[in-house]
């Protein structure tokens, strides 16, 4: 034990006191925020206040259009999402609205040649004709963008059904009645007791499962194996095992590298999540994303032992090949039963308890993705639940214990990487 | 230290050694890699306070023997004691090993390095930084404690290598090719330091190919060839059964009295003198007039064989 202890604290602190590492740690979470937020910020810096003027048949009409427009531009619908709002919500802009009741062909050429002059920015002509005809059009020096024509046609829309049907008499509180959009909610039944959501949320957390587990065995289950490599080839090996032994070195390492990508991961997520949560609370998609703490669990257990089981794999890998360029070429055996996962997912999220489902996640390699994607979907049973663990943290075992011995074995070759038959009479010397 | 040993001095068949306080102790021990047999029916025993020459050329065995002593791999037969007990791992603390195939972590910093090594040993942090830093400074690395390895030399990472293995004050020090790649000086330093331990009570257990080496550090000696023992025991012995079968001759002029077969057995040309062995019966005086008569002598030398010369022979015989 107290070996295994001093080989993770070294993997660790020399890991975690590169430079590398922490320029990492720190540099892709502000990268992330500056993609996030610059896009945003660039379309709010081009979007100065506008003025524009407004060209209707009766002054009051095209005062109801004109606060209207403020407003909704103002308040912006929180049920709409997109740059556009995004953009809006960031920098509220002064907006000004001219209202002209005179429609006539000398009005037109004159605001023509204000807009050429830059004393405004367009103007929308709004007359009841052009109602009538159902085409009103908007002038400016540019073609508006999708976002504000969008925008100008739906507030618009609103804004004329209300009037037309005032028009015709009904009440505006009647109105605003008809026009009330329905919103459609969805209701999960679990276990008897109704549980509310548009599903969004539990996607959220099944896809960032996904993309944890796959990521970090990615970028760290690598450096498992790279570290064996070094070992291996820095012979540095030999010295070691005459003070411990391959399994406790392989334990040790393994652990050492894992709690280096946990720490990062750990590093991301707050950060991540101090950036991410707000504005996902804000979106009423993902209402729904009330952790519980037994997927927490889950996700904290099948994440872990899926890192180790795939991290222990790489260092295999690492024990029976001598350049990363071989290694490399073997990373398919740990890719291919990832990929499988991720392409099992769809299937288990639709019919998460049919036999071929059930057993998928219990096999070690696909478990750790689908019995979580199980939990969150439809909470299994316990046993499976446990038994599927078990099945992973004993897979995970006899991996490091096999990597542990092809390891020792390998410090007595070296140059070619052995065949599979010469690694099976490896693993058959009892004690090398 | 007045405990007795059992040597065997013919290592044909096994004997069983009684329990003793030999530092290292073999008996019949044999190792196969698929067919190949590295080591076979090897035994010998290291007395406490020596130091003991694991000798043959390459390929003969004495990484594979060495690398069970200390437990790397375990014989297929035979057994393995260290300190008169067999072989356990809790032995693994009072011993010092140098592999080799030397390598150290090129990404770590000098102390923080041997520290590492010193507590897998059984260190405290603090007691083996603080003996880091002595031994770095005996041996000359006192400026380079907070470099990385890589940015070392060959030699000094030598040097660091040697260090991690003698920084726990092992009782028994295993070293495998201990001068091979170090400079003369830096050599000189190192078998100071062996010397020194041996001194002090500790087992020294080393391999080498070079014979002159062995001949001036070793008390005892183990020749192996083909992963088989042939000769085994005392060094001083060893020569003094030869006898004064051996002559130095340094000369200049014709060298035809080397091919009297008749009193030459053998002679080894080593460019300043030829180490002539006699033949079985022959007369030194009669070699001398030989020579004198056709060449100009500056030195002839009545000796024991040197180690080199037993050496050569004894793989000749075992090989024929």
């Amino acid at each position: 034990m107290h070996n295994i202890w001093l080989i993770v604290q070294r993997e660790y602190l020399e890991r975690v006191r590169t430079r590398s590492f922490i320029v990492l740690t720190l540099l892709i979470p502000a990268i992330m925020t500056v993609m996030m937020v610059l896009p945003a910020k660039l379309a709010t810096l081009g979007q100065k206040a506008q003025h524009i003027v407004l060209v209707t048949s009766s002054r009051q009409f095209g005062e109801t259009v004109r606060k209207h427009l403020l407003s909704a531009a103002e308040t912006s619908n929180e049920n709409q999402h997109g740059s556009e709002t995004v953009a809006r919500r960031a920098a509220p802009r002064q907006d000004v609205i001219d209202v002209d009741a005179d429609p006539t062909e000398s009005k037109r050429t004159l605001l023509r040649s204000e807009v050429a002059s830059g004393a405004i920015d367009g103007y929308l002509w709004l007359t009841d004709q052009a109602i009538a005809a159902g085409k009103v059009t908007y002038y400016s020096r540019s073609l508006a963008d999708f976002g504000e024509s969008s925008f100008l046609s739906r507030e618009l829309n609103q804004v004329i059904l209300f009037a037309r049907l005032t028009k015709d008499g009904l009440a505006p509180e009647q109105v605003d009645q008809t026009l009330k959009p329905v919103k459609v909610s969805s209701v999960r039944i679990e276990r008897g007791r109704e549980v509310k959501g548009s599903g969004g949320g539990k996607f959220l957390e099944v896809a960032v499962m996904a993309l944890l587990l796959y990521s970090a065995v990615l970028f760290y289950g690598i450096s498992v194996m790279r570290s064996v490599l070094e070992e291996k080839n820095s012979r540095v090996l030999e010295v070691l095992l005459s003070s411990a032994t391959s399994t406790e070195l392989m334990t040790g390492k393994l652990f050492g590298v894992a709690a280096v990508g946990l720490t990062q991961i750990v590093v991301w997520s707050v950060m991540a999540g101090a950036i991410a949560l707000p504005s996902l609370a804000m979106n009423p998609a993902y209402s729904d994303l009330e952790i519980h703490p037994g997927v927490l669990a889950a996700f904290g257990i099948f994440f872990l032992l899926g890192y180790l089981l795939y991290s222990a794999m790489y260092a295999v890998i690492g024990a029976i090949t001598t350049t990363e360029q071989e290694g490399q070429q073997l990373q398919f055996v740990i890719v291919i039963p990832l990929v499988i996962s991720l392409l099992m997912m769809v299937t288990v999220v639709r019919t998460p308890n049919t036999p071929a489902v059930v057993w998928m996640s219990m096999v070690p390699f696909f478990s750790p993705l689908l019995m979580f994607v199980r939990i969150v979907v439809q909470t299994p049973p316990l046993w499976q639940i446990v038994l599927s663990a078990l099945l992973l943290a004993l897979t995970t075992a006899g991996t490091m214990v096999l990597g542990a011995r092809i390891y020792r074995i390998g410090i007595l070759i070296y140059g070619k990487r052995p065949t599979l038959p010469e690694i099976l009479k490896w693993l058959k010397y009892a004690n090398a | 230290m007045l405990l007795l040993l059992v040597i065997t001095v013919s290592l044909k068949a096994p004997i069983p050694l009684p329990s003793s306080a030999a530092s290292v102790e073999l008996s019949g021990v044999r190792k196969i890699y698929d067919e190949f047999v590295a080591v076979d029916d090897l035994s010998f025993g290291v007395k406490p306070g020596t130091i003991y020459g694991l000798l043959g050329p390459n390929g003969a065995g004495k990484t594979s023997t060495l690398r069970m002593v200390i437990g790397i791999t375990a014989p297929d037969s035979g057994h393995i004691s260290l300190f008169g007990q067999p072989f356990e791992r809790s032995h693994l603390r009072r011993v010092g090993y140098l592999p080799e195939e030397r390598g150290l972590y090129r990404k770590m910093k000098l102390l923080d390095h041997l520290a590492f090594l010193g507590r897998l040993k059984g260190l405290a942090g603090p007691e083996a930084l603080k003996r880091a830093r002595h031994w770095c400074e005996q041996l000359g690395l006192a400026n380079w404690n907070g470099k990385k390895v890589e940015e070392l030399s060959k030699g000094m990472q030598q040097k660091v290598q040697f260090i991690g293995a003698i920084l726990h004050d092992p009782d028994l020090i295993i070293m495998d090719e201990p001068f091979s790649g170090l400079d003369p000086a830096n050599a000189v330093v190192l078998k100071d330091v062996l010397l020194e331990s041996a001194k002090n009570g500790k087992t020294i257990l080393l391999s080498t190919h070079r014979m002159d080496q062995a001949e001036r550090l070793c008390s005892s000696i183990c020749l192996i060839n083909r992963g088989r023992a042939v000769l085994e025991g005392d060094l001083g012995r060893i020569k003094a059964a030869r006898g004064h079968s051996h002559v130095q001759i340094k000369y200049e002029g014709d060298s035809r009295f080397l091919q009297e077969r008749r009193l030459v057995e053998s002679f080894n040309d080593y460019g300043n003198y030829v180490e002539v062995r006699l033949a079985p019966g022959a007369d030194a005086q009669e070699l001398l007039r030989a020579a004198s008569a056709s060449a100009r002598l500056t030195r002839f030398e009545l000796m024991e064989p040197s180690l080199e010369e037993i050496f050569i022979e004894a793989v000749n015989g075992s090989n024929a």
